[in-house]
Formats: C-alpha cells, sequence, structure tokens
C-alpha cells in the first residue's frame, strides 16, 4: 500500500467520481459568482452609453465604445495627482509599516525577553477597546492640528495588532531559534542578527502581509474622507476621487475641456454609467494585475498562532 | 526589579527595536482612548474636549431618548455580526474544505485566486458595481427579470443585499487562513485513517474538521471585540448612504460617520462611541472568560 502512493501526498489520493464532479460544479458556481461583477465592471467600462441607459446593465452590450475611458483620461492632471497621492501613501505606509512590526514583532518573541510580556499586551489591547472614529477623529485634528496631512492616511492603517500576530506567529513557527544563536556566536549584533537572518527568512510572511496592507492603503476611503478636504484637490486620493465620481463627471463634461464637437460625437450622451465603471476600473485595476505575483504567499505567509505569545 | 531593569539592559537592542510600533500605538491608539470622555462633556469645538463643561449622562439620556435611532442602530449592529459571523465562518471553512478535497490542484489553485479578488476591490468602488445590479431601471437583475423594483428604497431587501455583497467579497479570502492550517495538517493522520478503513466523510469529520477548531475559535474571539463595530464602507458606501434605508442598514459605525461629516453635536455622537467601545470590550471579556473555562489553550488572554 505505502508503495503504491509513494509520490502521492496521501490525502490528494482520491479517485476521480461523482463525489468530485459535483465538487468541481460547486466551486465552478461560486468562482462564477466571485466573477460576475468584476466582469460587469470591466464590460461595462467599454460599453456604450446608449445601450446601458436604453438596454440596461448587461454582462454583453450590444455596442461598444470607447467612451467612457476617454471621458476617464479628460480628468487629466487631477487622476495623475490622485494616482501620485496613492502610490505615495501605499508605498510609504507598507515599507514603514512592514519595518516597524517585523521589529517588534522579532523583539516580542525574544524567549528571555522580560518586557515582551507587557508590549504583547500592548499591542492587544487597542484590539479589544479603543477610542473609536470620533475621539480619533478629534484628537488627530485638534489636538495633532493634521488636518489635511498625508500622515493621517498613513499612521492610522500602519502599525495592526492582527499583522503583528502574523508576523510574530511566523517568526515563532518558521524561523529556527538556533539560526539567530548560530549568528549570534559567530559575533553578529542584535541589529545584524534580525536584518541579515531574520528579515530574510520573513519573506513569506512579509510579502502575504505587506500586499494585505498595500491592498488596505489602496482602497482606504473612510480617512481620506475624514482626514482630507474637499478643497486639497491636490491632496486627493484615488478613493476619494471615486467618492465624489458623480460631481466629478458633470464638472468635466460641463467643463471648457470638453469642446462642443467632442460633445456631439459623443450623441450630447453624456458617458455617466460607461465612465463611472471605467473610472472603478482605474481605481482597481493595478491591484488587479499585481495581485497574482503575491498570491503564492498567501497561505504559507498569513498563519495566525496563539496570540498570547 | 533590579533584575528586571538588568534583563531590559541586556535587549536594550530590543527595547529599540519594539520603540517605532509603539510609538505609532501610542499615538494613533492610545490617546485616542482619552477623547472618549467627550461622552460626558458638553462639547464645544471652541473649548476642545478637556476645556468643556461636564454635562454627565445628559448626553446618554439625550440618545437613549431619542428611541428610534440608537435601538435601530444597535439592534442593526448586532443582528449584522451574527449573521456575517456565523454564515461568514461556515462559508470560509467549508470553501477551505471544498478547495482542499478537489483533486484537480491546478483547477483549484486558479478558481481560489478569482474568489479572492472581490476582497481587493474598496467600498467606494463595490458601491457601483452593486449599482450596475441594482439601479431601477438600467440595473441588471431589473433588466433580466423585466422586474422594476426600487431596491435603493425597499429598506426590508437589504440584511439580504448586504449579506450577499458579504459573501460576495469576503468568503474567498476569508477561507485562505483555513487552508493554512489545513495545509499544516499531519499526512499520517490521513494514513492511519486509511488503514483503520475511514471513508472520505468521517476523515473530513474526525480529522479535518477538529484540525480547525484552534483557528476558529481564535477568529471568533478575535471579531467578539469588534462586534459593536462594523464593516462600516458596507453599510455607508453599498447602500449609498440613504436615508430611506436606515431602518435596516444604519449600524453604529455608519452613524457616527454621518454626524462627523455633517459636525453635528459631538456630545451625542461620543456617547453612542463609548458605548460602542464599552460593551466591545466587555462583550470581549465575557467570551474570552468563557472560552478558557471550556479550552484554556485557546484563550486569547
Amino acid at each position: 500500500m505505502a508503495k503504491k502512493n509513494l509520490d502521492l501526498a496521501p490525502s490528494k489520493k482520491d479517485k476521480f467520481g461523482m463525489g468530485q464532479v459535483i465538487l468541481g460544479i460547486c466551486l465552478l458556481i461560486f468562482t462564477l459568482f466571485a466573477l460576475a461583477p468584476v466582469w460587469l465592471t470591466f464590460i461595462s467600462a467599454f460599453a456604450d452609453e446608449l445601450s446601458i441607459t436604453q438596454n440596461g446593465f448587461s454582462f454583453w452590450p450590444k455596442a461598444w465604445s470607447m467612451d467612457g475611458i476617454s471621458t476617464v483620461f479628460k480628468y487629466g492632471k487631477k487622476l495623475y495627482q490622485s494616482y501620485l497621492v496613492t502610490i505615495f501613501v501605499t508605498v510609504a505606509g507598507t515599507f514603514l509599516g512592514l519595518l516597524f512590526m517585523s521589529m517588534y514583532a522579532y523583539s516580542i518573541s525574544r524567549k528571555d525577553f522580560r518586557l515582551s510580556r507587557f508590549l504583547s499586551i500592548f499591542v492587544l489591547i487597542p484590539m479589544l477597546f479603543n477610542g473609536g472614529q470620533l475621539s480619533g477623529y478629534l484628537v488627530f485634528c485638534g489636538w495633532y492640528d493634521l488636518k489635511n496631512s498625508l500622515l493621517l492616511l498613513i499612521l492610522p492603517l500602519c502599525v495592526t495588532t492582527m499583522n503583528v500576530i502574523i508576523l510574530r506567529t511566523f517568526i515563532a513557527n518558521s524561523i529556527p531559534q538556533e539560526l539567530m544563536e548560530a549568528a549570534k556566536i559567530d559575533g553578529a549584533g542584535e541589529y545584524r542578527t534580525f536584518f541579515q537572518i531574520t528579515l530574510p527568512l520573513l519573506k513569506p510572511s512579509l510579502a502575504a502581509v505587506g500586499f494585505m496592507m498595500a491592498t488596505s492603503y489602496w482602497n482606504d476611503w473612510q480617512n481620506a474622507m475624514l482626514y482630507i478636504d474637499a478643497k486639497s484637490e491636490s491632496k486627493h486620493p484615488l478613493q476619494l476621487l471615486l467618492v465624489n465620481i458623480q460631481k466629478n463627471i458633470e464638472f468635466l463634461l460641463n467643463n471648457n475641456n470638453v469642446p462642443p464637437s467632442a460633445r456631439a460625437a459623443m450623441g450630447n450622451v453624456i458617458p455617466q454609467y460607461s465612465a463611472t465603471m471605467a473610472t472603478v476600473l482605474v481605481v482597481i485595476g493595478p491591484i488587479m494585475v499585481v495581485y497574482p505575483f503575491f498570491q503564492k504567499y498567501f497561505i504559507k505567509g498569513l498563519t495566525v498562532g496563539s496570540v498570547k505569545g | 526589579m533590579k533584575s528586571f531593569l538588568k534583563n531590559t539592559w541586556k535587549h536594550r537592542a530590543h527595547v529599540i527595536m519594539a520603540m517605532p510600533a509603539f510609538l505609532v500605538l501610542f499615538f494613533i491608539m492610545y490617546v485616542p482612548m482619552t477623547g472618549l470622555i467627550i461622552a460626558f462633556k458638553d462639547y464645544k469645538p471652541m473649548l476642545g474636549i478637556f476645556g468643556s463643561n461636564w454635562a454627565g449622562f445628559d448626553n446618554f439620556k439625550f440618545l437613549i431618548a431619542s428611541k428610534n435611532i440608537f435601538k435601530t442602530m444597535t439592534v442593526n449592529t448586532l443582528m449584522y455580526y451574527f449573521i456575517f459571523t456565523s454564515i461568514g465562518t461556515l462559508l470560509n471553512v467549508t470553501l477551505a474544505i471544498a478547495i482542499d478535497q478537489f483533486i484537480f490542484k491546478k483547477c483549484a489553485k486558479v478558481m481560489q485566486t478569482i474568489m479572492i479578488i472581490p476582497v481587493f476591490i474598496s467600498y467606494a468602488a463595490v458601491q457601483f458595481i452593486v449599482y450596475g445590479f441594482l439601479a431601477s431601471e438600467q440595473g441588471l437583475i431589473n433588466v433580466t427579470f423585466g422586474t422594476t423594483t426600487k431596491f435603493y428604497s425597499e429598506a426590508a431587501l437589504w440584511p439580504v443585499i448586504l449579506t450577499i455583497v458579504k459573501i460576495w467579497k469576503d468568503t474567498g479570502y476569508g477561507s485562505v487562513l483555513y487552508m493554512s492550517v489545513l495545509a499544516g495538517i499531519d499526512t499520517e493522520l490521513y494514513e492511519a485513517a486509511d488503514i483503520d478503513g475511514a471513508n472520505k466523510w468521517q476523515k473530513i469529520l474526525h480529522i479535518t474538521i477538529p484540525s480547525l477548531v484552534p483557528m476558529i475559535t481564535v477568529m471568533l474571539l478575535l471579531s467578539v471585540g469588534s462586534i459593536m463595530k462594523s464593516d462600516t464602507g458596507l453599510f455607508y458606501q453599498v447602500t449609498r448612504n440613504g436615508g430611506g434605508l436606515y431602518p435596516t442598514t444604519q449600524v453604529i459605525d455608519s452613524y457616527v460617520l454621518n454626524q462627523i461629516v455633517k459636525s453635528s453635536d459631538f456630545g451625542r455622537v461620543g456617547a453612542a462611541s463609548f458605548f460602542q467601545s464599552v460593551i466591545g470590550l466587555l462583550l470581549m471579556l465575557i467570551a474570552n472568560g468563557l472560552v478558557r473555562k471550556i479550552e484554556p489553550d485557546d484563550a486569547l488572554f
């Protein structure tokens, strides 16, 4: 028996049968359920506006058009600015967050470090009890006087309890303690041990956590809405562009930027639906493109172990 | 004490490494906790949080006196927590096991990749996608079925709609954590079960599911802490913040957000915030206490 299964993991040796067919169909249905709305967005961005207003949204429009997409590019400088803000916040936040949290996780997982017990509890408490949105708003804007500062888009999402727990779990389970001790015997200092031994081994977890962080930065509309004024447009991230989209599209189309001839070419139809979907596509697109490269780290890197440490 | 200081000095490098995250947590999470006292203040923006006069429990009285708002948002918050947590956990675990059991690994991988995608779409964007389905004239659902349901003014439908949106968005990613546990199950357990003549279902029931229980407990416990908090975007953005839908969609978080944006009476909002934070903490402590009694290893603290 053992001989027969040498090259197969035992749990995976099941034969193909009716059960597998049913399982496959169920999984396929759920996959389509997950995909359909994304597909609708993509298709509608390239659908002809008239075919949407007359026949409604569909998975396959009667007529195609680039009007939606070309409207998006009329945002011009505004879109470019928003991209810059979002990219800056995402990169800076993810980098700082990963650095801060992995150092923290590493420190609290040192065995004979007596302060680590306190530090573990310190990071856990905010998950159990915190000031909530209103206190945050009053303290950040009133006491710190940071309204309209990009710092408020970066710091609130920078260090999270869950991510520290994930990183610490990975350090405790997947990085042999002996390696760190060996490095010390060879004369490496604490910092060198961390940056040259631990950090490289932490890569799967950093990739997974980092990608999830980057996504939450990229998708953050709430902090932007609370902390960035409508007037300081040069600091608007992409998500605010979406939140204010209705206003933006109307502005664009009533604006002199669009010559009458161009508007006539659109048949005087405001490409509202297709332009909205095209904007959505422009905002979510970059994540979709990057995501497959990080997916392989998800299962390896995202494990939650004991919270107590 | 002396040995403690000595130990800390010996580990000074670790203290320094922990410092940046410590400071961020202190200023971003801990300092705002003091802001909760606004619930007991007659808040005037000019005077600030500490400068404003004490108001005793007036804010709470106001809040509770506005019965409809307060009761509705508390009930909604709890209702959605229970719906999302129960259905969510069930689906996450089921999906993880289903993908693990499927023998065509390449195919399962591709399907999983697609299923995770929705988690990366912000609610600011989701709202337009949902609108594509639900708009009264152009919406896909009305067009397909030839109906003219005005979804955005039918409050009764929204618990179902929001649940479907939540399932769509979070299930694929939610299963990943459980899959990482499944990947770690010792294959010898399955081999032993094979030798004992166990069938597929017996193996799932007696090996797979029990090995997921600790993770399920941890995830449930962690979620209890945020029982009074909600996925604000789901309730604020996806519903397009429509007032007509508030009876079934207003939760504490979306209420607070609305009030901040309108910069209305912060004292009363503070009372709602305080209520949210304190009840959340109490429930968490109770839940953890219960778990510690039953299975000390799975408790959070």
